[in-house]
């Protein structure tokens, strides 16, 4: 199929902790912990734009792979905080990067990431090297609409990846990705509006639906969860990733977890947990990987990955 | 036993708070049962009843109180 070549990210700068935020909702910062497990995110500054944080990651990966721009056959972003209907963020990077070759975005909170990365992975063989881009500003929606089931999860950043043909570090074995827009109504945004998140139905689905798409692509291999080394999910809420560990007989040591000081970064999590936990040195050679996320449609599903 | 009592004894056991007498009562709203115990109930039920919970049918307020989880139980059950 494809490889991943590496993976970069960039958190901006200012800490914002539960205790802050605790303040400004009128709740205590134990019931931020208790509902989510975030006891910090970042906030990007008011001048810092999607683009901004998507350019930052890019950069880092290609230099973290030795890569040029130029060798770029695509680049594919996906975000729910583009700072403009068209064109998307992945058309500002090619302008910044002065590269060309097919670019798109994929408007799809908290799974657009991993739906980019899917789509590169069939893809590479046909444009070459692709760079995917998870980046989210989510606090300028959580901010201008405060609302405590949503502000205490949200921060801002950015994480990519590098999706090239044949082999390479990371070699994607194969990957499932679902859509179900019978609940496309309860994880949405309309333009300059506030989130809605009907949240008790977004843990139901979210519960079920990555627990069967991670069995499901593990069956279709022969595999078991056991035959996993590390498990990369969207950093949603440290209640549900433990939930769907533990449904799936899962030890907490093998699920990467940087939720309590990154936030929920929407599509941006899943690469910068996968950024720093290669920079942890937790891809080690012969290891089973498997990266799984949910979000907006409601869409979602798993990517098997071996190292190489 | 009735289903009723099943339910009831399964929601007891999951609750972070007493079950409320009422089987009108909103199990959220009285603290019993939350968004993550839910899910265990839902589990629960399929085992306990024999039946599946198709993902179109997870849905909180299907299994907001102890009335309407009966009446679904019993719809999937005559399924």
């Amino acid at each position: 199929m494809a490889s991943i070549l590496g993976f970069g990210a960039h958190l901006p700068d200012r800490v914002v902790t539960a205790a802050e935020l605790a303040a400004q909702l009128g709740v205590e910062p134990d019931w931020i912990l208790e509902m989510c497990g975030i006891a910090e995110r970042r906030y990007a500054g008011p001048d810092e734009t999607v683009v901004d944080l998507a350019e930052r990651a890019a950069r880092r990966v290609l230099e973290a792979t030795h890569m040029q721009a130029a060798d770029l056959g695509g680049i594919m972003v996906g975000t729910g905080t583009a700072p403009r209907a068209f064109p998307g963020v992945s058309a500002s990077l090619q302008q910044r990067l002065g590269v060309g070759g097919m670019a798109f975005d994929i408007p799809l909170a908290s799974v657009g990431g991993f739906f980019a990365l899917c789509t590169a992975a069939d893809l590479a063989p046909r444009l070459g090297p692709i760079l995917v881009v998870g980046a989210e500003k989510m606090s300028e929606v959580v901010q201008a609409y405060p609302a405590k089931e949503t502000t205490i999860l949200f921060g801002d950043g950015a994480g990519a990846c590098i999706v090239s043909p044949g082999e390479g570090p990371l070699e994607i074995v194969d990957w499932i990705a679902e859509s179900d827009g019978a609940f496309a109504d309860d994880l949405q945004r309309e333009p300059g509006g506030p989130l809605v998140m009907h949240g008790r139905q977004v843990i139901m689905q979210a519960n079920r639906k990555l627990k069967r798409s991670i069995q499901m692509l593990l069956d279709r291999h022969q595999r078991s969860t056991s035959d996993v080394d590390l498990f990369l999910l969207h950093q949603a809420n440290l209640n549900l990733l433990n939930q769907v560990a533990k449904g799936l007989g899962i030890d907490e040591e093998r699920v990467f977890v940087n939720l309590q000081t990154r936030g929920n970064t929407s599509s941006a999590s899943l690469f910068i947990a996968a950024a720093e936990a290669q920079a942890a040195g937790r891809l080690r050679s012969g290891d089973h990987v498997v990266l799984a996320a949910f979000g907006s449609g409601f869409s979602f599903g798993a990517m098997l990955a071996r190292v190489r | 036993m009735s289903t009723i009592d099943t339910v009831r004894n399964l929601v007891a056991e999951l609750a972070q708070a007493p079950v409320p007498a009422d089987a009108d009562a909103s199990l959220f709203e009285a603290g019993a049962i939350d968004s993550f115990g839910v899910m265990d109930l839902v589990e629960r039920l399929e085992e306990a009843f024999g039946i599946q919970i198709p993902d179109k049918d997870m849905v909180p307020r299907k299994f907001e109180t102890l009335t309407k989880i009966v009446t679904y139980v019993d719809q999937r059950q005559g399924a």
